[in-house]
């Protein structure tokens, strides 16, 4: 398996054929299971899909993956659920706040971390989303050609 | 030794302990303060000698304070650690070089002002009751002063302090070479908002190319089905759940012919193209 990454990598195992396999498989299955839906739902499902890939290609060792795939299983329940499990946060300080909160906000996972992980985490996050990307934007290109 | 200089020492028998503590704080962060802590020490012994020894009524008057207090130290720090080697002690400050008695002589000097400064008005009031045992304040509020001044870099709050911005410095590093475009970017607050547009356009960009995907995959949708349907596991077709973190997930990944040979040639472009 060809693990790429910067020399600095904290996660060096980024491995794109088994991201290559996971959203493939899931993009078949997609294809299988809802020939009949409508073009948004299945392209809204192929976009969980590929969230998902991502975060099982990434493995359980991060926090992105796990909070992206728990809400990805519980995604059609979880607009109900997420009202009473919610728990009221102590605010953060205010330093430089508004743009750390839109961080916290973008990477899963990403609002219970301090600001040393959160770091950390976005970037393990931003990596594997450029493979993703770069991933669906070969398939597209190999589709179409 | 100096009679005068002991008495300050014996005079107070119910707190012996007190002053001497004092005198262990303060050498110890004289020994933390760097390199010249020697030097220091070694300056620290001649001042008490040469205070000791002869000229003490040459010296004016608010330096006799000064150095009574510290001779009274240095003199009851000398007697703990060896009651009879004197000249022992001596030796070192003839050995030391002229440089370092500089430098001494600038440390007795702001040890001089600050103890002036400090206790000139108790001087007045103590000077003449010499029954009264020298307070060890001055001496010690010079060193806390120095350990505040000098000493934050070695404080383990602030190397903790400091390991944590190295840490966050280094990720950031590490996120600057990530997004494309964000090593031009100055200031930490610019290079944030370069990692948040770079986040919001890549996961924009994922829901644009599925639906790119979608449209484009509806028409090739003979090429996906050619799958074997075999190779999938029968139990969860919904994408998410049977993406579950499946360790045996690279065995199968070499069986179908089908999703291999797509796989290699979509692999392909995607190595080449990354």
């Amino acid at each position: 398996m060809t693990a790429t990454g910067s020399p600095g990598n904290p996660n060096p195992n980024l491995s794109k054929p088994m991201l290559v396999h996971h959203f493939l498989r899931a993009l078949a299955r997609v294809n299988r299971a809802a020939p009949k839906q409508s073009h948004a739902r299945r392209s809204r499902r192929i976009r969980c899909a590929a969230y998902a890939s991502m975060a099982a290609a990434a493995g359980p060792g991060r926090r992105w993956s796990r909070v992206l795939l728990r809400r990805l299983r519980s995604s059609p329940s979880s607009h109900r659920r997420r009202i009473s499990v919610r728990v009221a946060r102590p605010p953060r300080i205010a330093t430089a706040s508004s743009r750390v909160e839109t961080l916290r906000r973008l990477v899963p996972g990403g609002r219970s971390l301090g600001y040393c992980s959160l770091l950390e985490e976005t970037a393990d996050y931003v990596r594997w989303l450029d493979a993703q990307v770069q991933l669906m934007q070969s398939l597209v290109d190999f589709f179409s050609s | 030794m100096d009679p005068p200089s002991l008495v300050p020492e014996m005079w107070p028998p119910p707190q012996p302990h007190l002053p001497l503590a004092g005198m262990r704080l303060g050498g110890i962060m004289i020994g933390r303060v760097g390199p010249s802590s020697s030097s220091a020490a070694a300056a620290a012994a001649e001042a008490s000698a040469a205070a000791a020894a002869g000229p003490r009524d040459l010296s004016v008057d608010e330096s006799s304070l000064t150095e009574q207090s510290g001779a009274a130290g240095r003199g009851r720090r000398r007697r703990r650690d060896t009651a009879a080697s004197e000249d022992e002690s001596s030796k070192p400050v003839s050995t030391s070089s002229g440089n370092e008695m500089t430098d001494s002589e600038v440390k007795r000097l702001k040890v001089m002002k600050s103890g002036d400064e400090n206790s000139k008005g108790e001087a007045a009031l103590k000077k003449p009751t010499d029954q009264n045992p020298l307070p060890p304040e001055p001496p010690k509020q010079d060193y806390i002063h120095v350990r505040a001044r000098r000493g934050q870099a070695t404080d383990s709050h602030s190397l903790a302090e400091r390991a944590r911005r190295d840490k966050i410095s280094e990720r950031m590093k590490i996120l600057q070479d990530l997004v494309p475009g964000c090593n031009k970017v100055i200031g930490k607050a610019s290079v944030l908002d370069e990692i948040i547009n770079y986040i919001q356009a890549l996961q924009r960009q994922v829901e644009f190319l599925s639906m790119k995907l979608e449209a484009v995959n509806s028409r090739m949708n003979s090429g996906i089905e050619g799958f074997p349907p075999k190779d999938y596991p029968s139990q969860a077709y919904d994408a998410p759940t049977a993406l579950a973190f499946n360790p045996q997930t690279p065995r199968e990944y070499g069986q179908g012919s089908a999703a291999e040979w797509l796989h290699m040639q979509v692999g392909g472009a995607f190595e080449r193209v990354t």
